[in-house]
């Protein structure tokens, strides 16, 4: 272990990606009946995560080179499967992120998960989630990143079906699972077409060549293609988009980590850590930007009629991720990038807030936390309008500087269908956020609230003792680093400019297309920066109009269209046709048809001639009279009839 | 590789571990019925022997070097050439290791047995002694012999200690396996006469060389013969019914050992000795060993008997192992060799996590169970992480040997090896159904009262565990050894 | 008379005997002593061509001797497996042993 003594960066790359997965180990091996010692291993291993990551943020904030270190993982033949790390500018950027948002997602875990009795279960969970979020991001090369893609997928699938003892919880998970696991098929076989096409799944070579052109175009075409279907299945992409709903089944603090840092995040980041690969076929390009647009119009809709506070930053969730795909597939790396960004935070606020007000009423329903009173909890009511205003892209909150240099990237595409799509989106983003907020800050039926809070109190297993005063060490812990974010949610977008400096500084591989994108200041730049802003405002007026204000029905104007309503709420009839497709091709088909098959052909035949030798030998054994004499005879005589014919 | 008539170039390890397990077997036999506490003890220590043994081996052989280490080599039979000749090579290790690993594991997992230990044991030690036998041996004669001699005692395993329908499944496998045999027996005496009938040698008959038309008609016999053990699809049907009626540990060394004994063989004497039968061949192993990937993804889907369910994975996965065979490249059979090691630890795990809970429900069937993980969240958290390696989980050590197959797959054949990357989709819908349905949802009433499992019971899943995951970090520590003979094996086609 | 004929005739005479004995018999230790008759008469066959045809080698004694130590594990086993079927049957009768009928 000299060689880790001697390069700090590579010490601290190296607790990165490792300290996670051994504070996992100790805690499933050897501390699950000690749950505050586990919470402990997990916190402090991730504290020094973020030390880590934020040590090589700064020490390596000027590198004129990325720093990779490498090791030879598998060998096989002429194939070399490395481990290591890539250290470059959006490598760092994103394993900041994502060690903050873990560290505090984890710190507000103590709270909301207190008492639960798989407490130390959680936190190992945490940690490896973690550990294959922060190793996948620093990931070299293509395999190494797929391979910890994979570990995110099941850690994922650990977290959601967290409460395993529910069922929807349990289906919810394994719904993930084999979603985002049909992705990566695609994701698989795009990386082996890469490797017969090219030979290199070094991340930094697949840019360069597709770049320079040493790639076959078909190939660059192909690979790109597959990959995204990875994309599509891993950042809930249409058509593969209907699992992220579900998974809200798991705590609320891993949806806030699942929907703002990793998991969904991881889709977006492979996008933009191969950018240059993609950028090179204009094809994937377009077809990435289709996908993207019909997603995020697509999760828009179905936000627009759920009642479950969760389930509306889920659709969110989906839509802001089709918003980072169109920025990157028309071209603007900085603006998807630092929408990734922005988003991570006020995501993970969002549900954070969420969180306390499900852990303070037991509900998931907006209506019931209204009801119950939730906009006497000030502090995560003003957070949470912190992230809703950023969410709507409102000034001068992070959400708008991203949502507007997405935007600007659209604006710059020849087609301005997308345009038009990206403002449509952002109107219907703001509509859906406010009618979230309004409901809860406005309830109509103001049903006694003190004692619909002690019935939910008594009926739920959460075993907590916070008592009467909320302002116990629970929930200080949630508070405090929903004050962070949102802290971060009001300062995050003034930095924009240092941002994109920092991260294009290194990337002239990405420069070419930011230049439409940070063109100029001009009219058109200040027109679509009033319509877009109008367009938001627009948004929360509307559904202050129909949720907000004292004579609103707060039924919403899709009450009055049900077909479409139902539409909505059944999202598309998205998971009716998946079930159906299921049910028929696998369940009732090929299974059905390969069981039979064993069962009746080759079984059947089988035993078929079992039972015609076993028929033989009845048929024959009445030579057989069990008299061990009578065959002695048969058998000298047979020995008598042989000599006399070989002697004769 | 001329080599006199006898040579100990050191200690004869090899034959150590073999006797070692005859030995045990004699001395179980001299132990009196009453005693069944001492006949675990000595299985145990002969198996803690045998690993450490085995263990050795696996240290001391050197991949640099490559070639054929610890050999023992002495003639026989002058008249017919035969030669009692064991030896070492990269493919052989790691299934020397997985053997003692899962004999160790198994004489644990049965600790609880009650029913005629004394022959129980006796029985395991037989088997166990045939399969290292075809492991070792270099020579086709004794495969044979060891072959057979493995083969002998899984009907009395299952007929006697077995559960569901145990005499049909006893008898269909018995029936199989020796339909196998008999196709072995006439390849290999085809290959020894046309070569001349002086020889056993494997590697005698490889310098020797064989005509295009022998080694066509040669490989196809000695395919299905082993491909009958292996699971090959369509004569796949023996391996659930068989791993079903097992007793626990019998099933873990059946389906963890035996199959791989087809494989294997396969490998060792099919390709080794008939390279061009292969090339012409090569085609239908894809495919049936393609159909066998997918079909016994969907067919596990259906099963409500978790013992079947781990059955069909079992011919799932041997399918892979077919699959990195017949891409005659050296990733593709690195990943067999090394899907072969993974998947025998695996199921090992899975019946060994099975085995507990069918002893203390006393049903396996589905529908019956349902919330164990609540009542024995450890005795679950196994048959999980077994799960979870069957799907091709990343750090799991049979994920790096299903990633090697499938790029040659893909590489050689395209249609086939997309279609079977597909199936893993299918694996991962039928191994999260399984674990959901049975260790998932509400705690159930039935099952409250039993204790999860203590640590001493624990401890060959422990151990197996282990070894999937040490070796899913560290896949370069075993791959290099494979490789070792995988690359001159290769480049000799 | 000293010749070759003599002794294969008396062998002859030994060993269909023997065989009727095992043939007819009903009594299992008949069958015994008569399975050991056959040996017999198969024994004198042996010493006499040994001493006739080939007696330098006297591989015939050789294997004579084989075959008396044969005969010896033979009749043990045998009579085990007599003693094994008395207890089940009570009898020694060879047709109360019907157990393999078809």
């Amino acid at each position: 272990m000299m060689w880790l003594a001697h390069d700090p960066v590579l010490t601290a790359a190296f607790a990165c990606a490792t300290l996670p997965f051994l504070s996992m180990a100790v805690i499933l091996i050897f501390t699950r009946p000690y749950q505050r010692l586990s919470c402990a291993i997990s916190v402090g291993a991730i504290t020094v995560c973020l030390g880590s990551a934020l040590y090589l943020l700064i020490t390596l904030r000027h590198a004129p080179a990325p720093v990779e270190y490498q090791w030879a993982w598998i060998i096989s033949s002429d194939m070399v499967i490395p481990f290591g790390f890539l250290l470059d500018r959006l490598s760092l950027l994103m394993l900041t992120i994502v060690a903050v948002i873990s560290f505090l997602v984890q710190v507000y875990s103590i709270g909301y998960m207190h008492g639960d009795p798989g407490f130390s279960r959680y936190y190992a969970f945490q940690s490896l989630f973690a550990w294959a979020m922060m190793t996948m991001v620093i990931a070299p090369g293509m395999l190494q990143l797929y391979i910890f893609w994979e570990l995110v997928g099941l850690a994922s699938y650990l977290l959601i079906g967290y409460y395993y003892e529910k069922w929807s919880a349990s289906q919810a998970g394994k719904k993930a699972f084999v979603m985002t696991r049909l992705g990566d098929i695609g994701f698989f076989l795009g990386i082996i077409t890469v490797l017969l096409g090219f030979g290199d799944l070094g991340i930094l070579h697949m840019n360069h060549a597709a770049q320079a052109g040493d790639i076959h175009p078909a190939v660059v075409t192909l690979g790109a293609l597959l990959i995204f279907c990875g994309v599509v299945g891993k950042s809930a992409q249409f058509p593969l988009l209907t699992w992220l709903p579900d998974a809200m089944e798991g705590p609320t603090p891993v949806s806030a980590l699942l929907h703002s840092a990793t998991m969904v995040a991881a889709g977006v980041y492979l996008m933009s850590r191969i950018f240059p690969f993609f950028a090179a076929s204009p094809d994937a390009m377009a077809v990435a930007l289709v996908i993207g647009t019909i997603t995020m119009l697509l999760a828009s809709t179905m936000a627009f009629v759920t009642y479950d506070i969760k389930q509306v930053w889920a659709y969110s969730t989906v839509s802001q991720l089709g918003f980072m795909v169109m920025s990157l597939a028309a071209g603007g790396y900085f603006a998807g990038v630092f929408h990734l960004t922005t988003h991570a935070g006020f995501k993970a606020l969002l549900f954070l807030c969420s969180g306390i007000f499900i852990h303070e009423y037991h509900t998931n329903d907006m209506r019931e936390i209204g009801r119950g009173g939730g906009r006497k909890l000030t502090i995560p009511m003003i957070c949470m309008t912190v992230g809703a205003l950023a969410l709507a892209g409102i000034f001068p909150f992070s959400g708008f500087f991203s949502k507007e240099a997405i935007l600007g990237v659209l604006a710059a595409h020849p087609n301005k269908l997308f345009l038009a799509a990206g403002l449509l989106g952002a109107l219907m983003t703001a509509y859906y956020s406010f009618r979230l907020i309004f409901f809860i800050l406005f309830p109509r039926e103001t049903a006694e609230p003190a004692h619909h809070h002690e019935e939910a109190h008594g009926g739920h297993g959460h075993g907590d003792d916070h008592g009467g005063g909320h302002h116990g060490h629970v929930f200080w812990a949630m508070a405090w680093p929903v004050m962070i974010l949102a802290t971060v949610t009001l300062v995050l977008g003034f930095f924009q400019n240092e941002l994109q400096s920092y991260l294009l500084g290194l990337e002239p591989a990405a420069h070419g297309h930011e230049a439409a994108e940070h063109g100029g200041h001009g009219l058109g730049h200040y027109l679509l920066l009033v319509t877009a802003v109008s367009l938001a405002v627009g948004g929360v007026f509307f559904a202050y109009l129909e949720f907000g204000w004292k004579k609103a029905t707060q039924e919403g104007f899709l009450r009055k269209f049900p077909a479409v309503e139902n539409l909505f709420a059944n999202r598309w009839y998205m998971d009716h046709f998946y079930r159906k497709a299921l049910d028929l091709c696998v369940y009732c088909g090929f299974t059905n048809i390969f069981t039979r098959n064993d069962r009746r052909v080759i079984d059947g035949g089988i035993d078929g001639i079992c039972r015609f030798t076993v028929g033989g030998g009845r048929a024959v054994s009445f030579l057989q009279s069990g008299m061990l004499q009578y065959n002695l005879v048969l058998m000298v005589a047979a020995v008598g009839v042989l000599v006399l014919v070989f002697a004769l | 590789m001329l080599m006199t008539a006898m040579e100990f170039a050191q200690f004869p390890i090899l034959s150590a571990i073999l006797f070692s397990t005859l030995l045990a077997l004699l001395v179980i036999l001299f132990i009196p019925d009453d005693r069944p506490k001492l006949v675990k003890q000595v299985s145990l220590g002969f198996a803690a022997l045998g690993l450490a043994l085995s263990l050795y081996v696996y240290f001391a052989f050197d991949p640099q070097k490559g070639g054929l280490q610890f050999v023992e080599r002495v003639l026989w039979v002058k008249s017919l050439g035969i030669y009692y000749f064991l030896a070492a090579d990269g493919i052989n290790v790691p299934m020397i290791l997985l053997t003692a690993v899962v004999l160790f594991t198994g004489v644990l997992t049965m600790w609880e047995l009650e029913k005629r230990v004394k022959e129980y044991f006796a029985l395991t030690y037989l088997l166990v002694a045939g399969v290292y036998g075809v492991f070792m041996s270099m020579d086709l004669f004794f495969i044979f012999v060891w072959y057979d001699v493995s083969l002998f005692p899984m009907y009395p395993l299952i007929a006697i200690w077995g559960s569901t329908r145990k005499e049909y499944g006893a008898m269909k496998l018995t029936l199989y396996l020796l339909a196998g045999s008999a196709l072995i027996l006439p390849g290999i005496l085809y290959l020894w006469a046309v070569a001349g009938g002086t020889t056993f040698d494997l590697f005698e008959l490889q310098r020797l060389g064989f005509d295009v038309q022998v080694q066509r008609i040669a490989f196809v016999m000695l395919y299905l013969g082993f491909g009958i053990l292996a699971g090959v699809w369509p004569f796949h049907t023996w391996s659930p019914v068989g791993h079903v009626a097992a007793p626990t540990a019998v099933s873990m060394i059946h389906a963890g050992v035996l199959m791989k004994l087809g494989a294997y063989g396969i490998l060792r004497v099919g390709m080794t000795l008939c390279p061009e039968g292969l090339v012409y061949w090569s085609d239908l192993m894809a495919l049936l060993a393609t159909i066998g990937i997918v079909y016994g993804a969907f067919v596990g889907l259906a099963q409500t008997d978790l013992k079947y369910v781990i059955g069909y994975s079992s011919v799932s996965h041997m399918g892979i192992v077919g699959l990195g065979l017949a891409t005659m490249t050296v990733d593709g059979i690195n990943g067999a060799v090394f899907q072969m090691f993974s998947h025998g630890i695996m199921t090992a795990l899975f019946f060994s996590a099975v085995g507990y809970i069918y002893d203390k429900t006393h049903t396996k069937m589905i529908p019956e169970l349902g919330g164990l993980s609540k009542t024995m969240p450890k005795a679950s958290a196994f048959f999980i992480l077994a799960a979870f390696c069957g799907i091709g989980v990343p750090c799991m050590s049979s994920f790096w040997a299903e990633l090697l197959v499938f790029i040659s797959a893909v590489k050689t054949y395209p249609v086939r090896g997309i279609l079977a990357v597909s199936g893993l989709v299918v694996s991962a819908l039928f191994m999260l159904r399984v674990v959901q349905k049975t260790f998932y949802g509400d705690k159930n009433p039935k099952w409250e009262h039993i204790p999860d499992v203590p640590l001493f019971l624990a401890s060959p899943r422990i151990i197996l565990v282990g070894i999937l995951i040490f070796f899913g970090l560290f896949p370069r520590l075993i791959l290099d050894i494979i490789q070792s003979a995988v690359v001159p094996f290769v480049n000799s086609l | 008379m000293n010749s070759l004929s003599v002794y294969l005739t008396i062998a002859a005479v030994l060993f269909s005997l023997g065989l009727f004995g095992v043939l007819m018999r009903r009594n299992l230790i008949g069958m015994l002593i008569s399975i050991e008759l056959m040996l017999n008469g198969a024994n004198l066959n042996f010493m006499a061509f040994n001493r006739f045809l080939a007696p330098e080698p006297a591989v015939g004694q050789i294997v004579a001797l084989f075959v008396m130590g044969i005969a010896a594990a033979e009749a043990a086993i045998g009579l085990s497996i007599i003693l094994a079927l008395f207890r089940r049957l009570r009898s020694i009768n060879v047709e109360r042993a019907q157990r393999m009928r078809g």
